[in-house]
């Protein structure tokens, strides 16, 4: 096979325009002629014009082109990997995480450890949870690895912070329970693929 | 039986191997490094043959053959993998997967799970097999709960409950995929040993306090020994970081090597007795090196390392201070005396002879409570010697009845005409020089029968129980060496030994006693300034933290113990120590260079049969087939003295009250007693009869003083005694109860003081 194809990047329909510019000055004489035709005929003030324009639409006519971050913030990818979100589930409330230890164990940043005890219900529960951002890579092996589909990656990259603790904690990862209603599936890596029902095989039921 | 033993030869999978006639073709493969996956097979118990894993194809018979239980034949051509034996494996392990509760991510047993790693390994991935889920509610057994819906009902449980430790506790409830494991003893006479728990190939029997605590792949094992009792059975204890705030070591559980090995209940769940301490004091040490300067006495427990009883050993030989340790210097003078008679520096048999052994005679020892692995291993003679047993003590104990043929009831003080009565059954009186000869017919056989209420019956009975076996054991405990007679009884004892078939098995009472009158040259009496190392004393430095300074536990120490079957096993330190062990004491006050406590491994003294091997050379590991080949064994030389035992006259028996000094089920020590599982305040228990005697209720709270010591307890009655016995445990008495030195039965004066609120 040859590799011309893949030489090709000139792939796509390109709407390019060749713009009527002159060509550049190639002498003395010609530079200073240039000079002298701009600043007489006062094309500085035709590019000062549009910056007041805009400037002048900004202020006064709300058509602001600049993002104002951090008060603003452009939508990032679902895919993006930042800060850990804890899900919950939709039916109870309760926290997905069943306190398996797989993230634990598959983190190779070592930075996700839990404490689970034996509950009042019967139930493992998870006493503690932490990750320590300050190591951890954002590699996404623990959102992939977690049966449950409890930990996921959220959009929250901004993770600068005075001291370690306040990164994240468990609490600030959980879905808050007033916002319950709006947790949202996460689509990046590990999720469900979409043609997940049409995968499952029933177990057979001779009885 | 020697055409049994001839060689043979056998084709596995093309590889020729020679080998004895009379092993299974299991074990044969086994042997030569050829895999046979199996379920419900365990080395130490007879072939199960539930799981039928093990099938393969012997060329010439028809069918399977399950490998665990079929013996290899001269000749047979054997293939343990074809794809028609990968296929049933295969189904097997889909049928084992029927409506098994997906719940890996909570299970405990997740991560060294049989069933999982064989699904895995089947490549099990569909489900063909149906049936109908059952109502299987989950069960607490105490320390132990059990989950049906999790067990695949490979009988392990059941076997071990039976065949290992002889509780019969375990059974099946048999009713087709109805079928559960039923525990008929939950509410009394299981021991908890948890030795279901630890052979159990699931997550269906886990420990109760381990639950979800952890995931099995986040401990780490450290190999050691048991310190509780003089077994010192092979354990791992798997340590983790307390918790995310704490990253101190914690040991978690105790695991053991169940293929071929066994704890009771106080080695699996009392793990937890360290001492724990955050940093060294200074101001205690230098008062310790002072102490032990000026000691004129060292009185300590025999709850101890070898290298530790060496170091105090030496500290003695440089300040002339007097070494006392009660449990082992009755012991020692025990086994002194009985070898003057026996010709033998330690009695013959050990645990494996024991489960080997055909008639046993139990005598002076509550055998449940103060040894549950001699218990085990005669529980093993039991069931597959079909032993007889006889059991001689002056309580009765109902939770033996499965394991004894004969209960023989004596009146406590008798024990020295209760070994005469013995003997004059024993001894083979053909073989016996003249001296002997007159020693046994000057026994006055009528006085003595009458003295210690054990009838010629019964005796004839014991005697009948002999007939037609092969192999005999003596099993002496704790109650005799403490006898106001014990020279005699041990003399007497080691007559048996020399003129009998039958082996002794004499049951050192503490830890490492055995280690302990081996090594160290002790003395009866404290006397003038003492220092109590792990008991009382003017200074005290205590393990259990309750001292003038602390010591590290014994699970927070290297070294090496010596065991009821005289080996010398190493044991290493699961937990860290931050304070002052008594080596830098003996270094401070005495020179004693050492850099670590185990460079005193080799020095052991050789001429007491210890040999010079390293602690790092000591192996810790069982054979393929469940060999034994921890540490060492001590040499057992014959000694020359034909000594005869004094005349038995003057039986001293007692009547009235009486209260048997004795810790109940395993809980050993106040080491045990300090781990949460047995922490226990310990109640005098005695019977209606007991009761009426002492003119107390249940609920009573009672004193009375025994041995020098004063006890306040509240008394219940237990209807499982009778007689006018009571037991007193002294587990949780401190230090002292490591320095008693009376006969564990007395006389006791009990006085009401109060009733209990509960």
């Amino acid at each position: 096979m040859s590799m011309e194809e893949f030489k090709d990047r000139n792939v796509g329909v390109q709407n390019y325009r060749m713009l009527d510019l002159e060509p550049n000055p190639e002498t003395g004489m010609d530079k200073f002629k240039q000079v002298v035709k701009r600043s007489v005929k006062l094309e500085l003030f035709t590019g000062l014009k549009v910056t007041f324009r805009e400037m002048f639409n900004a202020l006064f006519r709300g058509e602001m082109h600049t993002t104002k971050y951090p008060f603003e913030k452009l939508p990032i990818s679902p895919r993006y990997r930042a800060i850990h979100e804890m899900k919950r589930l939709l039916e109870s409330g309760h926290y997905r995480c069943i306190g398996c230890g797989l993230c634990e164990k598959i983190c190779i940043a070592n930075c996700i450890r839990m404490d689970t005890r034996y509950d009042e219900n019967q139930r493992k529960e998870v006493s503690e949870y932490t990750i320590n951002f300050g190591r951890c890579i954002f590699c996404g092996y623990c959102a992939e690895v977690c049966p449950e589909l409890a930990i996921v990656h959220g959009g929250r990259y901004e993770t600068a912070s005075e001291q370690r603790a306040s990164y994240s904690t468990f609490e600030d990862m959980l879905t808050p329970l007033d916002q319950l209603a709006q947790q949202s599936e996460y689509p990046g890596f590990g999720a469900v693929s979409a043609d997940a029902d049409e995968k499952i095989k029933k177990t057979p039921l001779a009885y | 039986m020697s055409s049994q033993k001839k060689e043979i030869t056998i084709t596995i999978d093309g590889k020729e191997i020679k080998t004895q006639w009379g092993k299974t073709i299991l074990e044969v493969a086994r042997e030569n490094g050829i895999y046979i996956p199996t379920m419900c097979y365990l080395t130490k118990v007879e072939p199960i043959a539930s799981c039928r894993m093990c099938v393969v194809n012997v060329e010439g018979v028809d069918g399977m053959i399950l490998s665990c239980q079929e013996k290899a034949v001269d000749g047979a051509v054997i293939n343990t993998n074809t794809a028609d034996i990968w296929r049933e494996r295969q189904k097997i392990m889909e049928l084992y997967d029927v409506n098994h509760p997906l719940e890996c991510g909570v299970c405990d047993k997740s991560g060294e799970c049989e069933l999982q790693n064989k699904t895995l390994e089947f490549e099990v991935d569909t489900q063909e097999f149906t049936a109908k889920d059952q109502h299987r509610p989950t069960q607490n057994w105490g320390f132990i709960s059990y989950d049906p819906s999790l067990c695949i009902m490979c009988e392990r449980c059941v076997r071990v409950c039976n065949e290992i430790v002889g509780d019969e506790a375990l059974q099946i409830s048999v009713g087709g995929y109805k079928s559960t494991i039923v525990n008929v003893k939950q509410d009394d006479d299981c021991m908890e040993c948890g030795e279901c728990m630890a052979v159990c190939p699931v997550g269906a029997l886990v420990s109760t306090d381990f639950k979800y605590s952890s995931n099995a792949w986040e401990l780490s094992p450290i190999p050691a020994s048991c310190s509780h009792c003089s077994s010192h059975c092979q354990l791992y204890y798997e340590v983790k970081h307390e918790s995310i705030d704490n990253p101190q070591e914690k040991i978690y559980r105790v695991t053991n090597e169940f293929e071929y090995s066994s704890l009771c209940g106080a080695g699996r769940f009392a793990f937890d007795f360290e001492n724990r301490v955050n940093a060294k004091d200074k101001e205690a040490f230098n008062k310790a090196v002072d102490a032990l300067k000026k000691a004129e006495t060292i009185r300590f427990a025999s709850v101890i390392t070898n290298e530790e009883a060496l170091l105090l050993q030496k500290i003695s030989q440089i300040s002339g201070a007097k070494l006392v340790c009660d449990d082992a210097y009755a012991y020692s003078q025990f086994i002194k005396a009985y070898s003057q008679t026996s010709g033998k520096r330690f009695y013959g048999s050990d645990l494996k002879s024991l489960s080997k052994s055909q008639m046993s005679i139990v005598l002076g020892t509550r055998l449940y409570d103060d040894a549950p692995m001699v218990k085990y291993h005669l529980a093993t003679s039991v069931k597959r010697e079909k032993a007889q047993v006889a059991y001689l003590h002056p309580i009765e104990d109902k939770r033996l009845q499965n394991l004894v043929t004969k209960f023989v009831k004596y009146e406590p003080g008798s024990e020295e005409g209760v070994v005469a009565l013995l003997a004059n059954i024993l001894i083979d009186k053909s073989k016996l020089d003249e001296d002997a000869k007159k020693w046994l017919d000057n026994l006055d056989i009528g006085y003595i029968s009458a003295e210690s209420n054990v009838s010629e019956e019964e005796l004839d009975e014991i005697k009948a129980m002999m007939w037609k076996k092969k192999s005999f054991t003596l099993i002496a405990g704790e109650d005799l060496y403490k006898h106001p007679k014990a020279k005699n009884i041990a003399k007497i004892l080691g007559l048996i030994d020399r003129y009998s078939n039958f082996e002794l098995l004499i049951i050192p009472p503490a830890s490492n006693t055995m280690g302990v009158s081996l090594i160290c040259d002790l003395s009866d009496k404290a006397s003038g300034y003492t220092v109590g190392y792990n008991s009382v004393g003017d200074f005290v430095m205590s393990s259990l933290g309750d001292g003038d300074i602390d010591m590290p536990a014994l699970n927070q120490q290297e070294g090496t113990f010596t065991t009821i079957d005289k080996r010398v096993v190493p044991t290493n330190p699961a937990l860290g120590y931050n304070g002052y062990e008594l080596l830098d004491i003996a270094r401070e006050a005495f020179g004693l260079n050492y850099e670590y406590i185990i460079d005193l491994t080799s020095q052991l003294p050789e001429e007491k049969g210890f040999k010079n091997i390293a602690f790092d050379n000591l192996p810790d590991e069982f054979g393929i087939d469940g060999e034994n080949k921890r540490g060492y064994l001590i040499d057992n030389s014959e000694v020359s003295s034909k000594l005869l035992p004094d005349d038995t006259d003057d039986i001293e028996s007692f009547d009235g009250t009486i209260v048997y000094l004795c810790n109940d089920r395993g809980n050993f020590n106040p080491f045990t007693n300090k781990s949460k599982m047995f922490e226990n305040r310990g109640e005098l228990r005695g019977s209606k009869q007991f009761a009426t005697a002492a003119k107390i209720s249940d609920g009573d709270i009672v004193k009375f003083k025994v041995a020098d010591i004063e006890f306040e307890r509240v008394f219940s009655i237990d209807t499982s005694l009778k007689g006018t016995i009571a037991l007193n445990p002294i587990y949780d008495i401190g230090l002292s109860s490591f320095a008693i030195s009376s006969y564990r039965f007395n006389k006791a004066k009990i006085e009401k003081v109060g009733r209990s609120n509960e």
